[in-house]
């Protein structure tokens, strides 16, 4: 069985083409600048040589079509018909409370899609155009919605519902969804299969640690708690989000320094976190400012891990203990140095990490010692192969 | 048809407004002017740019883009190139006029004019071009980027598919339009108009002085930014202007006080003579309500 997966952004799509019998990535690609004459597709068959150009791309359904020609290229290809994709997975940022799983792609769902743009005005919009720029071109193909917030659905009322008036939930559907989850479900199933235990017996916090950043507790299994709320605002430090920070403070700034809503918004997601503390926001800058000794950049590292660590003992006192901590994505997965600030401040838990396998990246991988009450991985995400499986699973 | 370049005729407030919202929206712009002060239209327009900036409300690289896709032309020929056409420039009849007949004549045939005049009939505007049925009325209403409505006419020649281009370019500017009936003023500057007026009145007979007027006005009402100041920004010039048109067209109850007169006599312009209402600082903002009342 063959699955096209595809990341719809609002100028970009992302594509990965699978087998799905051994799993294996049969090309990947990317287009970029859509809307634009000189949009850039970059496409990769496996074992054939990488090809990109540059040419004018001015919608979604170009840009799939586009990409659908490359992997039916006679050179650059690795199929012989379109006709061979049995489905088509598409990531959806937001699934509002209408869908705790991944669902086949019909008009009703479409119709929700819609109605839910409200939520994620950035991202859904331009997963739905996604969706329908993919059913012009195939049509007879069926389309498969993969949520980021469905693995969070699992979470109780105690940790979904802020304490705001009940009616603002009832009304407006206000209430923490989490993001990320098609990640903490990978990794945290992963981390089972390398404890070589079953899922629903463990206790895991996994910490997504890109440009945005959340934290989940997954406990049997299931998300019971996650660090990203209503929006991907809340939460941990990020590289240019504030993470949380006291609403109270949020009126008294607008106040002082005569905000709009829209400049608060901007404020507090382009230019805080990383960036608002220390002026850079890829922690690859921060290490580098930090030993050159810049104190904003030691201040924002510190603010950063120590936010994660006050997560992590939040989410142990909410499963009740712990088996495993994984890492993941950019900065979880490339930065040893946060890994062993993080494991050094959690002594209490019996956490120790091995210094030489915590320097080790790209791989699946225990960094914990074997004496170590609580394991520790580092397992580099892979969104796209639960995409495929789940719709693989549907169609 | 896909609009990606748009014209915009004018580089005054309304102009440079309306390059900006269009450019941050992800429109190539051109923008023309033949006036003076058309040269620094890009200069002003990175200024507003950097208020933003220093408000958070864009980043840096987000501004350099916004400024990427606005390029600024004296060539009217550059019109041959674009995709739809905004005329922003003072409300001047036979000017405006003549400009659009220049333009009717450059652009492609299928490109839809948009006018933003306030106080001339756009119908009357669109007799004098062969693209009667594609010339839409919609007044966007200055500061253009932030402010969330814009007054759309359209005349009993209008052509539904011409309105649509319009409906559709407003909606990506996250403009909501609301439809109006031709007339010589529009809402907002016929009530502006009228406030501001009142002001100058109550300034003139000695009952309260710019800092009162605009203070109780502005508060009481829950108005982010004063009559007085918004006269000051658009131009007193500009603000009589409408004043004459509107006194024209529907009597002496648009009649001009002689304060703004005088104010526009001594070229106390506004923001951009520095003095108008109100004082300015070289950034365009009010020096202190205190300060600029002691100006008169």
């Amino acid at each position: 069985m063959k699955i096209f997966v595809l990341n719809c952004g609002s100028s970009s799509v992302k594509y990965k083409l699978y087998a799905m019998e051994n799993e294996e990535v049969l090309a990947e690609g990317r287009v970029e600048r859509i809307g634009q004459e000189n949009a850039v597709i970059t496409h990769q068959s496996t074992g054939k040589e990488k090809v990109s150009k540059t040419m004018p791309i001015l919608e979604h359904t170009v840009a799939i079509r586009e990409s659908l020609n490359l992997l039916i290229h006679p050179e650059h290809g690795i199929l012989a018909s379109v006709d061979e994709i049995d489905a088509v997975g598409h990531r959806v940022v937001h699934g509002g409370e209408s869908f705790s799983d991944s669902v086949l792609i019909n008009e009703r769902t479409k119709e929700i899609l819609d109605s839910l743009a409200e939520l994620a005005p950035l991202h859904n919009p331009a997963n739905v155009t996604g969706i329908r720029a993919a059913e012009k071109i195939m049509p007879q193909t069926p389309q498969v919605a993969v949520f980021d917030t469905a693995f969070h659905s699992t979470i109780p009322p105690h940790g979904y519902l802020y304490a705001i008036p009940y009616k603002v939930y009832q009304r407006h559907k206000v209430r923490r969804y989490g993001f990320h989850g098609t990640s903490h479900k990978y990794v945290s199933q992963r981390t089972a299969e390398l404890m070589g235990r079953n899922i629903e017996e463990l206790k895991i916090v996994s910490c997504h640690l890109g440009n945005g950043g959340s934290i989940a507790a997954v406990c049997n299994g299931k998300s019971i708690d996650t660090s990203m709320g209503f929006t991907p605002l809340e939460g941990l430090m990020m590289g240019t989000r504030s993470g949380d920070i006291d609403p109270g403070a949020i009126f008294y700034i607008m106040k002082k320094e005569n905000l709009t809503l829209h400049e608060i918004d901007s404020m507090l997601n382009k230019h805080s976190g990383l960036y608002g503390i220390a002026g850079v926001s890829d922690m690859r800058d921060i290490e580098k400012g930090i030993a050159e000794g810049d104190k904003l950049c030691t201040i924002a590292f510190d603010i950063y891990e120590y936010r994660i660590r006050k997560y992590i003992g939040a989410y142990v006192a909410a499963m009740d203990g712990v088996d495993a901590i994984v890492f993941t994505a950019g900065i979880g997965e490339n930065t040893p140095s946060l890994r062993t600030a993080l494991c050094s401040n959690l002594s209490y838990l019996g956490i120790e990490i091995d210094p030489e396998l915590n320097k080790l990246r790209g791989q699946d991988l225990e960094i914990s010692t074997p004496q170590s009450k609580v394991k520790v991985f580092i397992v580099p995400t892979d969104e796209e192969l639960v995409i495929a499986r789940d719709t693989a699973a549907i169609v | 048809m896909d609009i990606r370049r748009i014209a915009v005729l004018g580089a005054g407030r309304l102009g440079r407004g309306i390059a900006e919202c269009a450019a941050s929206k992800g429109y190539d712009v051109v923008l023309f002017s033949q006036g003076a002060g058309g040269q620094d239209a890009l200069r002003r327009i990175e200024k507003s740019l950097d208020r933003k900036l220093a408000k958070w409300a864009i980043t840096e690289s987000e501004k350099r883009l916004i400024l990427g896709r606005i390029s600024y032309t004296l060539d009217l020929k550059e019109l041959s190139k674009v995709d739809l056409l905004v005329e922003a420039t003072i409300d001047h009849f036979y000017t405006k006029q003549e400009l659009l007949r220049t333009a009717d004549h450059l652009c492609p045939p299928e490109v839809v004019f948009i006018s933003t005049s306030s106080t001339l009939r756009v119908s009357d505007l669109a007799r004098g071009i062969t693209r009667n049925d594609r010339l839409v009325g919609l007044h966007f209403i200055p500061p253009v980027p932030e402010v969330p409505v814009a007054e759309l006419v359209i005349t009993s020649h209008t052509s539904p598919a011409a309105v649509e281009t319009v409906k559709q370019f407003a909606a990506r500017l996250d403009k909501e339009i609301v439809p109006i009936e031709e007339s010589p003023g529009l809402v907002n500057p016929r009530a502006l108009i009228t406030l501001v007026n009142e002001a100058a009145y109550l300034m003139d007979e000695g009952v309260c002085n710019a800092a009162a007027a605009e203070k109780i006005i502005k508060e009481s009402w829950g108005m982010t930014q004063g009559p007085l100041e918004m006269a000051d920004r658009l131009g007193l010039d500009l603000v009589l202007n409408w004043m004459e048109q509107l006194q024209e067209e529907f009597g002496d109850r648009y009649a001009p006080c002689p304060l703004i007169r005088r104010y526009v006599r001594q070229r106390r312009l506004g923001v951009k003579t520095k003095l108008g209402f109100f004082a300015y600082t070289e950034d365009d903002a009010i020096v202190t309500v205190a300060q600029g009342e002691q100006e008169d």
